[in-house]
């Protein structure tokens, strides 16, 4: 079963987008061939939804960490050899040979040069696997339990058949014979086609694993552990916005017991970032993939749904309340249908007045915890909903994001706190543009003096 | 003094539309000429802020209702522009061309430089027959401010070169020479002349336009009051842009200039404020508006705020972004003007008790104003009945919800008092939100 989320969601994280500044595909996107660009993508569409799966491949990126590789392939050979296998051998040796020496009699008589682009193709599918030799001997993995053995052993054994014997032993920069051409060509391209591309997956695969642990120790990111869904927990140790530099880190736990949190504080002091940086962060572990914590524990869910920047579709002719509620609504039917979601929730059904806010806040609030295998993200700005909250759920942590005051200009620290807050700004901002002065200056009377 | 208003009213008003889409301008222009248009764009851009300008104008408008298409041919006009907009010296007609020779090549291949400018003096001349013809009929009119524009204009047209160009009775082709005075007359030596004729009939393109749309839409002609009356009267006001919309009644006094709007989210407040802001600012061009009856005192400007938009790209909340809009309109009212201000569900971005207490500040400072206008909508009702208490110049209005069973029937007419009305609950439970919740927590079990 694959992992559930929407445009929306991905939107509001910004997890894809080559050509998207900040997204969490252009973080990782630092790879050196077009294949591991695919592969790259192909993971961030599906993230996984199996704590076995997401585990194992996130310990194929450790033990990456632990050891010094480089990428040993040269670009230009790998370039010439997917060109090379792309065009498909012919169906017998036979034809194989006769195509060859078309191509032979046409490069004498005419200078084309389809013989040598053919040649130069093979020499370098030659290179590159005896460079992927190379690579298998350094790695040297032995131990069947070892993440990355069914893969390097896949590749391993293809390399040792006997029909293959002579890459070890041919030298790039001599000629091929005319006859060995034909032979090698017929088996590269034909004989072996799907072990070749077996083993251009692996490149690629390999190509992905080093950019991602470079990342990961460019941004300090570190990796998750997975946990069976049925232990329903998640906790997470500094945890930060990737893209952001000196984030402020958070700590963050949910479990069965307190599955909901319920965020305030003003506005500026940074709700829609850690909302953020909590979605980013459950995404890119339920890909196997190093998020921005010091530690991560967390059990694996069936999906993901935030509603950050709910956009008005004015153009359909709904108010932005309306598009809030129809969010709402697409999401509860996934939650009573039995899935184990994260849900964010940024400023609910702030598209209307502060009344109908505060209820269908309440209302929607209260009927969303009691899915207790789900884990929520809640804020508000109508702090009275925290106050109601607090009397009616018993599983809802509630926390805000604090601002300082210093004099008379609010700073923020970023840093979660326990409790809801008591800033109520709006007044002292009102104050502090001086607005009744402005409209009493004319008359020398306040009547609150 | 200028009436002021901003960009943000405008947008609210729908004064000028985005691309060309229903806006009110597009409403009013009919206009043949672009000339006219301009005109009328220059008229919706400032408003007047002169009671004796804006009924001068309002009874012109009035006049030209009558007429039912513009008496000159739209398309002399663009050749005419063309022509005048070309004040280069050297594009005169030289006096050597007249010769034998020159006339000889001009029949074999025709001299751009020439055809450009006989045909912007051919058009021009039959503009000023065609004007000269038009005021002689207008001049039979008793309208008073009619009559003081066409005066002006009679008497240029009057004056010594226009006098024999304007009466049209020639015969033939002009002469060359003929043609190189005419076109110097035009162009350059009575250049201003020329171009105050031209907006003249750019006016009367503008009136027709206006009165036609006020006859066909049946829209009434206010009347401006002096400054000092700080009156607003409106009967039957509707919102223009509506299939069937539903007339209110709608006056202020200086007793009663702060208009407290209650209602639920569909009950039509926001469409009832643009239909009152959009008659107040018409009115205040002279333009007749959507209504059977309006008179009001002249204001100094209007600001609205109905769709205020997030601005979250710049990091400033809605809740800052309202107040900055609130402290734009303090600074415009300690100045000591008389504004028309609206602001539609003040202060949501924010917790209820900061709305509520932030809401009653705001509106008893500007009940002290006594000269100026307000209309304000809240959902917070508690607020309305502390202000009642405190400030005696505050009216309560709502626009009511009939249940009809388990759906919302809304009347749009405008009653007295306060309502508790709100429907966000209901859009919720009517898409079945919250039992969709619980029905799937009870099969889980």
């Amino acid at each position: 079963m694959s992992f559930i989320t929407d445009k929306q969601t991905l939107d509001d994280l910004n997890i894809l987008g080559k050509y998207k500044p900040g997204s969490m595909f252009n973080l990782f996107n630092t790879g050196q061939t077009a294949g591991g660009e695919r592969l790259l993508e192909d993971m961030f569409r599906f993230p996984l939804s199996d704590a076995d799966l997401i585990n194992r491949r996130s310990r194929i990126f450790q033990f990456f960490r632990s050891h010094a590789l480089t990428f040993p392939f040269d670009q230009d050979q790998l370039t010439q050899m997917e060109s090379y296998l792309q065009d498909s051998g012919e169906h017998t040796l036979l034809e194989t040979g006769l195509r060859v020496i078309r191509k032979l009699v046409s490069a004498w008589l005419l200078k084309d040069e389809q013989y040598a682009v053919m040649q130069a193709g093979l020499l370098a599918t030659t290179a590159v696997l005896q460079t992927c030799q190379v690579l298998l001997d350094k790695l040297n993995i032995q131990d069947r339990q070892h993440p990355y053995f069914d893969q390097v052993a896949a590749v391993g054994d293809i390399l040792n058949d006997s029909r293959l014997a002579w890459i070890k032993t041919e030298k790039e920069a001599i000629p091929l014979s005319f006859l060995h051409v034909i032979r090698y060509d017929h088996l590269l391209r034909k004989i072996l086609k799907n072990e070749l591309n077996i083993i251009l997956s692996f490149i690629y695969h390999f190509d992905v694993c080093l950019a991602v642990n470079q990342v990961a120790i460019a941004n300090e990111l570190s990796f998750g552990v997975a946990l069976p869904a049925s232990r329903n927990r998640m906790e997470a140790a500094n945890l930060r916005h990737p893209t952001i530099k000196k984030a402020v880190g958070n700590v963050l736990s949910l479990s069965e017991n307190t599955n909901l949190i319920f965020l305030t504080g003003a506005n500026m002091a940074g709700k829609s970032t850690l909302m953020k940086a909590f979605g980013i962060t459950m995404y890119l572990a339920h890909m196997g993939f190093p998020v921005a914590a010091e530690s991560l524990e967390f059990s694996v869910k069936d999906g993901i749904y935030t509603s950050i920047n709910v956009p008005d579709n004015l153009n359909m002719g709904y108010s932005h309340f309306y598009a809030e509620v129809l969010r709402v609504k697409k999401i509860a039917e996934k939650v009573s249908q039995g899935e184990n979601m994260i849900i964010i929730f940024d400023e609910l059904f702030k598209g209307t007045n502060v009344k109908d806010a505060y209820e269908a806040t309440l209302a929607v609030t209260e009927a969303f915890a009691s899915y207790r295998c789900c884990f929520f993200m809640i804020s508000t700005h109508i702090i009275e909903v925290a106050e109601a909250l607090k009397t009616t759920c018993h599983n809802i942590r509630f926390a805000y994001l604090p601002t300082v005051m210093s004099g008379n200009v609010p700073t923020y620290t970023y840093r979660l706190e326990q409790g809801v807050t008591s800033d109520r700004q709006g007044m002292m901002i009102i104050e502090n543009e001086k607005i009744l002065e402005i409209l009493y200056s004319d008359q020398g009377l306040h009547p609150n003096t | 003094m200028l009436f002021t208003t901003d960009q943000q009213t405008t947008e609210d008003l729908n004064i000028f539309g985005k691309h060309g889409g229903d806006s009110i301008f597009t409403m009013f222009n009919h206009t043949s000429t672009r000339g006219g248009a301009a005109i009328m764009e220059s008229m919706f851009h400032s408003p007047l802020s002169n009671h004796s300008l804006i009924n001068k104008r309002s009874r012109i408008i009035q006049y030209f209702s009558a007429t039912d298409s513009f008496p000159f041919d739209a398309v002399l006009f663009d050749i005419a522009d063309q022509y005048l907009a070309n004040t280069d010296e050297r594009t005169k007609l030289s006096f050597e061309a007249g010769s034998f020779v020159k006339r000889l090549s001009n029949l074999v291949a025709e001299d751009p430089a020439y055809k450009f400018v006989y045909t912007g003096v051919t058009a021009m001349i039959e503009i000023l027959s065609s004007l000269r013809s038009f005021t002689e009929k207008l001049a039979l009119t008793q309208e008073a401010s009619v009559k003081e524009d066409l005066d002006v204009i009679t008497a240029y047209l009057r004056s010594s070169p226009f006098d024999s160009l304007s009466t049209g009775n020639r015969n033939g082709k002009l002469a060359y020479t003929e043609l190189q005075e005419v076109d110097v007359l035009f162009r350059f030596r009575h250049r201003d002349i020329i171009k105050k004729l031209l907006q003249y009939i750019y006016h009367i393109d503008v009136y027709i336009s206006v009165g036609k749309t006020a006859a066909q839409r049946g829209f009434t002609f206010p009347k401006a009051l002096q400054k000092e009356l700080h009156l607003l009267n409106l009967q039957g006001v509707y919102h223009p842009r509506l299939a069937a919309p539903v007339p209110n009644d709608f006056n202020l006094t200086p007793s009663g200039n702060v208009i407290f709007l209650t209602g639920a989210n569909m009950a039509g407040k926001s469409t009832f404020m643009k239909s009152v802001g959009i008659a107040v600012y018409l009115a205040h061009m002279g333009f007749p508006v959507p209504a059977d009856m309006m008179e009001f005192s002249v204001l100094d400007g209007i600001y609205t705020t109905i769709n205020l938009p997030d601005n979250l790209g710049s990091g400033t909340s809605h809740f800052y972004a309202e107040v900055l809009r609130v402290k734009k309109v303090a600074k415009e009212l300690a100045l000591g003007k008389n504004l028309f201000v609206m602001f539609d569900e003040l202060f949501r971005g924010t917790n209820v008790k900061d709305a509520y207490e932030a809401t009653i500040a705001i509106t008893t400072g500007f009940a002290e104003k006594k000269h100026s206008m307000f209309v304000i909508s809240t959902h917070i009702i508690e607020a309305g009945e502390t202000l009642s208490k405190r400030c005696e110049n505050i009216r309560f209005s709502y626009l009511p919800t009939k249940m009809n069973g388990l759906s919302p029937e809304y009347t749009y007419t405008l009653k007295s008092g306060i309502t508790a009305d709100r429907h966000g609950m209901l859009i919720i439970n009517n898409e079945g939100i919250i039992e969709l919740l619980k029905k799937g927590k009870t099969q889980a079990k």
